[in-house]
């Protein structure tokens, strides 16, 4: 998780953009936002509906950001 | 009735429940003048009107949460009211304050009455709501005042609960808010800018703790689920109308000339002010499916998950219709607005104050826990009867706004106001019949209270 | 990662997440709330792209980068306080929350120290959108922070005066649930409004 944070930190320092780049920070983002459901929020031990609501937070401002960084390119 | 005090909660009622008929009555007459532009003029003039309706509107709804008040805090502290005496002298106070303010608005013209009553001293009038003359304003905190210091004494020397907890927070706060109907600013922004931490922070904020507090009461005593169940709900429920509510203020400030930022801060936060009603629709249903036993009282558990549902419909859902700042643009101020008005006041804070009202009403007058059979057949009757036709006037309106929106904002040629008022007229003809047949049940609400006294109590019906 | 999944006997699942059910509905509601905040930050840039890029670059990434790591090992440590609690320690559960709140309080000085530099700057909520976003997002965000703390110290204060056991410890959870919450955010505001472009 920490390693994660450095990555996307030194991406943001090194001043890299572009859409791909940008699309791999909020890919990893999403990741770290999954793992904090997952393990620490302990998550992955529930079952059914109470299980989703994190991923699916992700997933769909994930959804919304990305499409709204495609189109700015675009 | 479990502690002597509680009666004081009686008069409060039933003086809410004159007042609600004299609102009544001038919504009617409004009704018309929107179609017969010149019906009673000069006697009542459309303004006067539209102040002794909605004025008689916010104190009648005070007066019912003041009763609301009287008669839960006692019972929840588990202790007789601090002071008996206090809130009967209020009562009287209030009333008088009340009924001269609109004997004020009718007799005299209001400038009249502004210079009568001392408004250049202290300037406070002629803005929407708050049109009561300064002094009466004075009048209504110091009885504010007199009546938090009575419940909050009770709450302090008895046991302290969730429920009043929550209902005493609502209370300072409504009698805080207040406080900026004093700030009158000659800059127009700023006067419009305070002038909704009254009118909105009451709704949309300590209103709803009043709201909560009192249905979390009323399903408590007539469903017997567990009090932690309840109060957690409450503590949710309370916690996201003001998260979402304060900043929503928002939503008032699109047009006014504030600081751009707000378009984005009251879209946002006021686009969640329906979440609260909605988990109070799914808390009041809840928990009458898991309710412990069946109360006798069936009215006001109607009563009770009626609130629930017409407040989401009318705050929820036809507050979002028009809270978005780029939908607010074209219906800002028109009928859409008057609809939203009407369901959500009726649903929210008429409703819950019938709710109390129809279950504490039956304990105040003698009976062990409900009235007889057939005076609740009656309420049951008025419920559906005001309630229908409370949906009907909101669809009018709603009707009336669209096409008011089109034909005057939307259009390539936009057309004139009046012009266009013309044009709807017919949905204010249908607005007027709908406002007549809850006239009726208005009557026969009141009626239920003298018919059927002579019976038994209602039973327990088996449950299914 | 693994040690943590290993204090609880694995392989069997829940109906329901940790805590108090009654704080997840609230966690949901937060999280809409966010939701919507990023999506219209990110359809609102779309249209000033050119602007959003040129200020993002005035803000400090590395206040960014140690408060990202404060509240990741915050979120850490609130982990071990409820493998403690769950094993009855309620002393060393005590100890990990309040490292957690030293962490929230690194958080919170840190932004302010940002804040001050802005305003200072005097950049305001009008100056223009991306600030307005920058600011609005943050701010709320930082009151969340406060409001977590708030319940972690609530936690704590009644964990040392052992109102929590193995089998009674809900209330660890409830608060470590919203903290966790807040952390999330913060994961994807982060790289959201300080980094991409
Ligand atoms: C029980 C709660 C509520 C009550 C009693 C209520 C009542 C009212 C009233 C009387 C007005 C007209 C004010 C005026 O004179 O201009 C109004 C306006 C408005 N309300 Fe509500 N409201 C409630 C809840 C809500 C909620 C939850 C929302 C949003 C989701 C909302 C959105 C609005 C908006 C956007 C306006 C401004 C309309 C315009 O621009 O003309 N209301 N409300
Ligand atoms: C319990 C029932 C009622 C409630 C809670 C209620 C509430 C209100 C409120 C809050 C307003 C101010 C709206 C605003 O500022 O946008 C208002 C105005 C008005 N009401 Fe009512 N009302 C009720 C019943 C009626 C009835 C039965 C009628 C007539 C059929 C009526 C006719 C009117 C009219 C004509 C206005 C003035 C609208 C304007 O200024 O254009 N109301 N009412
Ligand atoms: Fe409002």
């Amino acid at each position: 998780m920490v390693a994660l944070t450095l990555v996307t930190y030194s991406i943001g320092r090194l001043g890299l953009s572009g859409l791909d780049i940008a699309l791999g920070v909020l890919l990893l983002a999403l990741i770290k936002g999954h793992l904090i459901g997952a393990y620490f929020m302990g998550l992955n031990r529930v079952q059914g509906f109470w299980r989703w609501p994190v991923t699916i937070w992700l997933l769909l401002p994930g959804l919304l950001i990305t499409i709204a960084f495609v189109l700015a390119e675009g | 009735m479990q502690y002597q005090s509680q009666a004081v909660a009686k008069p409060y009622f039933i003086a809410a429940i004159g007042l609600f008929v004299l609102q009544i009555l001038f919504g009617l007459i409004m009704g018309l003048q929107y179609v017969v532009g010149d019906f009673l003029f000069p006697e009542i003039p459309f303004n006067v009107a539209r102040m002794v309706h909605t004025n008689a509107l916010i104190i009648w709804l005070l007066m019912g949460f003041m009763g609301a008040a009287y008669y839960l805090v006692p019972e929840e502290s588990e202790t007789e009211l601090f002071s008996p005496r206090l809130a009967l002298v209020t009562f009287w106070v209030f009333l008088a304050a009340a009924v001269l303010t609109v004997a004020g608005y009718l007799l005299v013209p209001y400038a009249t009455l502004a210079e009568l009553t001392g408004n250049h001293l202290l300037p406070t009038m002629g803005r929407e709501f708050l049109e009561q003359p300064t002094i009466t304003k004075i009048g209504i905190v110091v009885v504010a005042l007199a009546f938090i210091f009575n419940v909050g004494m009770t709450v302090l020397k008895g046991r302290k609960t969730a429920i009043n907890l929550v209902l005493l927070l609502g209370l300072v706060g409504l009698a805080v808010l207040f406080l900026f109907s004093f700030y009158n600013p000659t800059n127009l922004v700023l006067d419009k800018y305070y002038w909704w931490w009254v009118v909105h922070l009451w709704v949309e904020g300590v209103w709803e703790l009043i709201l909560g507090a009192i249905l979390a009461f009323v399903l408590i005593k007539v469903t017997g689920v567990d009090r932690e169940v309840i109060e957690k709900w409450l503590y949710i429920i309370i916690a996201m109308a003001l998260i979402s509510g304060i900043i929503g203020t928002g939503h008032h400030y699109f047009w006014i000339g504030v600081p751009e930022y707000w378009q984005w801060w009251g879209s946002i936060f006021s686009a969640l002010e329906p979440l609260p009603f909605f988990m109070m629709t799914v808390f009041a249903f809840n928990m009458v499916n898991r309710r412990r036993r069946n109360h006798p009282n069936r009215a006001a558990v109607l009563w009770a998950l009626g609130t629930a549902v017409m407040a989401f419909l009318g705050a929820g859902v036809w507050g979002f219709l028009h809270t978005l700042s780029p939908v607010n643009y074209y219906t800002h101020g028109t009928q859409i607005t008057a609809a939203h008005g009407h369901m959500s006041f009726y649903g929210a804070y008429v409703m819950i104050v019938l709710t109390i009202i129809s279950y504490a009403m039956p304990l105040l007058r003698g009976r062990k826990v409900a009235a007889s059979n057939k005076s609740q057949v009656l309420e049951m009757w008025s419920f559906w009867l005001m309630t229908v036709a409370m949906v009907f006037i909101t669809f009018f309106l709603t009707a009336a706004g669209i096409l008011q929106v089109h034909m005057q904002r939307v259009m390539d040629k936009p057309l004139p106001f009046m012009y266009v008022q013309d044009q709807i007229a017919l949905f204010y003809w249908l607005r007027e019949g709908a406002g007549l047949v809850f006239l009726i049940g208005l009557i026969v609400y009141i009626a239920s209270f003298f018919i059927g006294n002579n019976e038994p109590e209602a039973e327990v019906v088996p449950s299914t | 990662m693994t040690a943590l999944t290993q204090t609880n006997p694995a392989g069997q699942l829940n109906r329901y997440p940790p805590g108090d059910l009654a704080i997840w509905i609230f966690i949901l509601a937060e999280l809409a709330v966010f939701a919507i905040f990023f999506a219209t930050y990110a359809f609102t840039r779309m249209n000033n792209v050119e602007l959003f890029n040129q200020f993002q670059q005035h803000l400090d990434r590395d206040a960014a980068l140690i408060n990202t790591l404060a509240l990741i090992t915050s979120s850490y440590f609130v982990v071990r306080a409820v493998a403690a609690i769950r094993e009855g320690a309620s002393q060393i559960c005590v100890r990990w929350l309040l490292a957690a709140l030293g962490m929230g309080v690194l958080f919170l000085a840190v932004k302010s120290a940002e804040y001050g530099h802005h305003f200072s700057a005097g950049i305001n909520l009008s100056t223009n959108s991306f600030y307005m976003f920058y600011l609005s997002l943050t701010f709320f965000h930082f009151m969340h922070v406060i409001m977590g703390m708030v319940i972690l110290a609530a936690v704590a204060l009644k964990a040392r005066r052992g109102g929590y056991s193995i089998e009674d410890h809900t209330g660890v959870e409830t608060g470590a649930s919203y903290w966790h919450m807040v952390d999330l955010v913060w994961l994807i505001l982060f790289p959201l409004v300080y980094v991409m472009h």
